[in-house]
């Protein structure tokens, strides 16, 4: 038991700092990656469903954090690939997807670290926007952190051929559009205290970007 | 499935387009192989596509995708077709130092990369066509994809270019009035190809209304095409328009 607990703790330390098992250059434990999403997203999920105080709304969104991260992912890999493929960067795409995926780890490690300091501003206040904008707090921490986590593994790409740059940008563009779509459509993360605990909302199927257009014309046009 | 993922990669990796080759005006391409990997490559874009119509459309919105698939590869070998004599001309008149079945051939390969990138954006479309209603968000949404897509088809026509043109400087012992003629020759050239790259953004655009409806309207029964009315450029402004509704 104390060896597996080592083994994690080692695993998150050489992830962060991009080192050991998560250097560049080093084979991807896959497993420990998946793992890592699937417990540390789980844990950041049940912080965000336990504002609405019943366990099921912790395991509904325990469970959407770590679908919408690899879901995400997946949805940007075959263009990741095609563009890797086309700018004469084949060869590096092994190195770059793995980077893209200890960004995904990292996004979720740190997501699970700001989970006590949500717990927290949970219990400090009944209402519902403000534990959605706490979430949105830890949202963007862990996009940072990602972001760095990304750029600091692309560099030795970067400098070899500087056309990396195009390939990162893209991905990341990619998964923001995807992503913010399907976090709209696996909402509610946060849970509401006034609502039934549901795994998708009603309407569930919409489009983000439509809401968000008329949402602005409505205010321009008010 | 194996064979197709190679030449797929093959494809993508330029290996169709080597510079040694493109330099001697030679794109040694099997053709054959590369126009079954063009198909299913549209084929599967189209599937995608067609999707919206599947879900939102009356009793025979599966048409919609029947339609697509078939009409996603015959978009772009159409627009090959009407563009290519034009080219054939003016690089002939210009005296490119590409022979005209070579040409087409580096054509093909730019075809088959731009549906390769349509296709590798496929599950995204899919995806939002699972999760939306919105008809002119998806429409808006294909036109980006297809300019993505047609933009890295560019791409590749313009590495090839640089190929054909860029190298082999006239010998120095030519003539001055030779050397001067040969880079007037090539610099015509190449203005003759980006030129031609303009007209086929502006035809396979014109091209896709013509064919169209490939995304399906909710509010229409299925036909293979409408009638012929507007334009291409008018229909995008319209979505834009519909979407800030």
């Amino acid at each position: 038991m104390s060896v597996a607990r080592v083994a994690w703790r080692g695993a998150v330390d050489e992830l962060l700092r991009g080192r050991g098992r998560f250097a560049a250059r080093v084979a991807t434990p896959w497993t420990t990656v998946a793992l890592l999403i699937a417990v540390a997203g789980f844990a950041h999920g049940a912080a965000l469903g336990s504002f609405a105080g019943r366990p099921i709304a912790c395991l509904f969104s325990g469970i959407k954090v770590p679908l919408l991260l690899l879901f995400s992912t997946l949805m940007c890999a075959p263009l990741s690939y095609a563009l890797h493929a086309l700018l004469g960067l084949r060869d590096d795409f092994g190195e770059a997807a793995r980077a893209t995926v200890a960004a995904q780890a990292t996004f979720a490690v740190v997501l699970a670290a700001t989970s006590p300091l949500l717990l927290v501003a949970y219990a400090s206040t009944a209402s519902y926007r403000a534990a959605v904008a706490w979430s949105g707090v830890c949202y963007l921490a862990a996009l940072l952190a990602a972001q760095r986590s990304l750029r600091r593994r692309y560099r030795v790409l970067e400098q070899r051929a500087p056309r990396h740059r195009l390939t990162r940008l893209a991905f990341t563009l990619l998964y923001a559009f995807v992503a913010i779509e399907a976090a709209w459509m696996l909402r509610p993360f946060v849970g509401a205290p006034m609502l039934e605990p549901t795994f998708l909302r009603p309407g569930a199927f919409s489009n983000a970007y439509v809401v968000v257009v008329q949402l602005v014309v409505d205010l321009l046009t008010r | 499935m194996a064979t197709l993922f190679r030449d797929v990669d093959a494809l993508l990796r330029g290996r169709f387009t080597r510079p040694d080759q493109l330099a001697a005006g030679r794109v040694d391409v099997p053709v054959p192989r590369l126009l079954v990997v063009a198909l299913l490559l549209g084929g599967g874009y189209g599937v995608c596509m067609g999707l919206f119509g599947a879900l939102r459309g009356g009793a025979d919105g599966w048409m919609q995708i029947v339609a697509c698939v078939t009409k996603v590869p015959l978009l772009f070998l159409l627009t090959l077709v009407v563009t290519f004599p034009s080219l054939y001309v003016s690089s002939a008149l210009h005296d490119a130092p590409i022979e005209p079945a070579a040409t087409l051939r580096l054509l093909l390969i730019a075809i088959a990369v731009d549906l390769a990138l349509l296709a590798s954006l496929g599950p995204v479309v899919a995806f939002f066509t699972v999760s939306t209603t919105s008809y002119p968000f998806m429409v808006l949404l294909n036109v980006v994809v297809f300019a993505l897509a047609g933009l890295a088809g560019l791409a590749v026509i313009r590495r090839a270019l640089e190929s054909l043109f860029g190298d082999g400087a006239p010998a120095e012992s030519a003539e001055p009035a030779a050397v001067r003629r040969r880079l007037a020759t090539r610099s015509s050239s190449r203005f003759v190809f980006k030129a031609w790259l303009v007209i086929v953004a502006v035809v396979g655009a014109q091209l896709g209304w013509v064919l169209r409806p490939f995304i399906g309207s909710p509010g229409l029964p299925f036909s293979w095409f409408r009638a012929r009315e507007s334009n291409f450029f008018e229909a995008c402004a319209n979505a834009v328009g519909q979407l800030l509704r």
